[in-house]
């Protein structure tokens, strides 16, 4: 009996240590709207961010960059391109982009990149893959478009028949 | 003709026109459907599908409707252009905003009209949501709206779709673009159209080639370079991605815009001019005068407030003169992010912002604002005024200026632009204190209240989804009256109320 309650300790002890590791982690990422609405405060300091990479990756030498959205906002990061070999997806209609975890030196207008505001990255990981987006056309919409069709073509057939009709001449509206 | 009769053949002429202006929207969604069909989005294919069905059934009944004109289009008179004008913008962009609304990626009927409206007077605010993930189609058509409007859709429409035109020119100074290229009316609309697509090839070939360069894949490139050079040369401001130019990080591809920008914002007149081979006009026409000026003065005080915020001379010229000539031009393309300019610029760099946002760029251009030509018609007037003063009375001077060709100065002239300029003013004014009044600070009020006026499209985070409704439905009059320059949108109220007090007074007998 003792020694199960000394598991059952240890196992709330470890729990509890993985949820405030959890608890920290989440902490410390900042928001990209919290850093433009703080630029100064953040300005050339380290900070980690969130969220899904979107379009794709601007290749430029040994470098790139790649953008951010964390639904507050999007940011550029630059970053290296060997530590984005593993990125799969980058978000956009037809894809949900890789959910990942950067940190890096925060820059309110970078000297190196004429003032952008962006994100020199240190570290990146991937938090969740990624996916293709299936497609589905639900049929109210099919049969509304169909329907409506028709009755466009039935108003050109009437235009037309109208129009080929010997026209009468009106007075002026003066 | 007793004035039923009359009455009944001016709502047959406006049916008439309108629905072929209607019809000439339902043609220009086959590119976004046939875009969307490409890249195999079938959701936007059903909603293109389903717009293009309501926009043609409601087009031909409106030419059914006026079947008549057909036979009387001589008759088209001052005040059915400008009633045309005004009622065929407010049709266009309710059918406009189907495929917006279908798509799900705005909040509410009011925000799909706000992009719309946004979108056909080259604004470049935008309530879109989540435009990281939209469609291709949807992101096609976002762009055709902002390239079709700033060329002027009403005229597009009218000069390709119907044959007889002898009573457009007045639908087509109802658009707000009253320069004679060539006597004819379709004529000079070719002329308009034929100087952007010959600009389309070439812009879009430029930011193609330095997409793919920058890092973008060939495909994606080109839509890319399609969609910026189409708001750069509309002065409209939209882009693809949220970051909107900043997405790119690249000096070149702001260096591209730029030279788009400016020339979207002079007049199609020195264009052309141009084109026959009469470059001194540049620098003859009071316009490019004009904007050289208020562009040299305003950049220079922004570049002395500014440069204390950004470390060297390339980042100054990026993010300071870029965004000061992208207000200037009322494009709206911005490469800082808008609460930026409310926690960085200060109220100094926001007066700059506001004021050049107000002047705009040239009449019967892409551009937005009360125009450079009024301004320097006005300030030429105060210096003749001021010249008569100073001269003997016995000395009769007339006063003069260019544009395209010398013009006296006279007071009509003087009159009407200063009377622009004032309802531009309060158009201003009314927006400052509506955004006051829902508690947004004033400069941040201001800015907004400019941007809108003047169709720019630079935000400094006021517009949002969250936004009061009736701010949304003031931006949305504010733009349609900025960009049709008041008086279509006067004639058409003037029509209403008119209509209203003739059945009032019916009644009552």
């Amino acid at each position: 009996m003792h020694k199960n309650s000394k598991i059952i300790s240890l196992i709330i002890v470890l729990i509890n240590l993985f949820l405030f590791t959890l608890t920290c982690n989440a902490s410390n990422i900042v928001e990209i709207n919290q850093l433009i609405e703080n630029t100064i405060t953040y300005d050339n300091k380290e900070v980690t961010i969130q969220g899904e990479l979107i379009g794709e990756a601007l290749e430029r030498d040994k470098y790139a960059w790649v953008n951010i959205n964390d639904t507050t906002n999007a940011i550029g990061i630059w970053v290296k391109q060997e530590d984005i070999k593993q990125v799969q997806y980058y978000g956009d209609y037809k894809h949900k982009g890789d959910i990942v975890k950067v940190t890096g030196t925060f820059y309110r207008a970078c000297p190196e990149h004429g003032g952008d505001t962006d994100i020199h990255c240190t570290k990146i990981e991937i938090v969740q893959k990624g996916n293709l987006v299936k497609e589905k056309v639900s049929h109210n919409k099919v049969i509304t478009a169909a329907v409506l069709i028709l009755i466009a073509i039935l108003t050109l057939l009437v235009y037309f028949k109208l129009t080929n009709r010997p026209s009468k001449k009106h007075g002026n509206i003066n | 003709m007793n004035n039923s009769r009359i009455k009944f053949l001016n709502c047959k002429i406006i049916f008439y026109y309108t629905g072929w202006v209607i019809i000439g929207i339902a043609l220009l969604m086959f590119i976004p459907l046939l875009t969307s069909l490409v890249f195999r989005e079938w959701n936007p294919v059903f909603d293109f599908l389903i717009s293009i069905a309501i926009t043609t059934i409601l087009g031909f009944l409106l030419i059914l409707l006026g079947g008549i004109t057909r036979d009387n289009k001589s008759h088209v008179q001052w005040k059915h252009g400008f009633i045309i004008a005004a009622l065929s913008w407010m049709l266009l962009t309710a059918l406009s905003a189907i495929p917006y609304l279908l798509s799900r990626n705005t909040n509410s009927i009011l925000d799909a009209c706000f992009d719309v409206m946004s979108g056909f007077t080259t604004t470049g605010l935008v309530l879109t949501q989540d435009l990281d993930h939209i469609s291709l189609g949807l992101n096609m058509w976002r762009h055709v709206l902002t390239f079709v409007g700033g060329q002027g859709m009403v005229v597009l429409a009218l000069s390709f779709l119907v044959k007889e035109t002898s009573g457009a020119y007045k639908i087509y100074v109802g658009e707000a673009k009253d320069i004679g290229l060539v006597p004819n009316v379709k004529g000079t609309a070719r002329i308009i159209w034929k100087i952007s697509m010959v600009y389309l090839l070439v812009g879009t070939l430029a930011l193609w080639i330095d997409g793919i360069l920058i890092g973008l894949k060939p495909v994606s490139a080109f839509f890319h370079g399609l969609f910026m050079f189409a708001s750069s040369w509309s002065t409209g401001g939209f882009a693809p991605n949220s970051q909107n130019i900043m997405y790119y990080h690249s000096f070149s591809f702001e260096v591209i815009t730029i030279i788009f920008f400016i020339l979207g914002s002079l007049n199609f007149g020195l264009h052309y001019a141009i084109w026959q081979g009469k470059r001194k006009e540049i620098a003859k026409n009071i316009e490019t005068q004009s904007f050289f000026i208020t562009a040299t003065v305003a950049s220079t005080f922004a570049v002395i407030a500014l440069s204390k915020i950004y470390p060297n001379s390339i980042t100054v010229f990026r993010r300071v003169i870029y965004n000061v000539l992208s207000a200037h031009t009322t494009t709206g393309f911005s490469n800082v992010y808008a609460r930026q300019f409310a926690l960085e610029w200060g109220d100094f760099g926001i007066l700059i912002m506001v004021i050049v946002m107000l002047i705009g760029g040239s009449a019967c251009s892409t551009a937005g604002g009360f125009k450079g030509l009024r301004v320097g018609v006005i300030f030429k007037s105060i210096v003749s005024d001021v010249r008569k003063l100073l001269s003997s009375e016995r000395n009769v001077k007339v006063y003069k200026y260019h544009h395209i060709k010398d013009y006296v100065l006279e007071d009509g002239v003087v009159r009407s632009s200063a009377l622009i300029i004032v309802c531009y003013m309060l158009t201003f004014a009314i927006g400052t204190a509506i955004g006051t009044y829902y508690g947004y600070p004033m400069a941040d009020s201001a800015f907004e209240a400019a941007s809108v006026t003047g169709n720019v499209g630079l935000s400094i985070g006021i517009t949002a989804k969250a936004m009061p409704a009736m701010m949304k439905v003031y931006y949305i009059i504010a733009m349609y009256l900025g960009r049709l320059e008041f008086l279509s949108v006067f004639a058409l109220i003037g029509y209403f109320i008119g209509g209203v007090k003739k059945l009032c007074t019916k009644i009552q007998k």
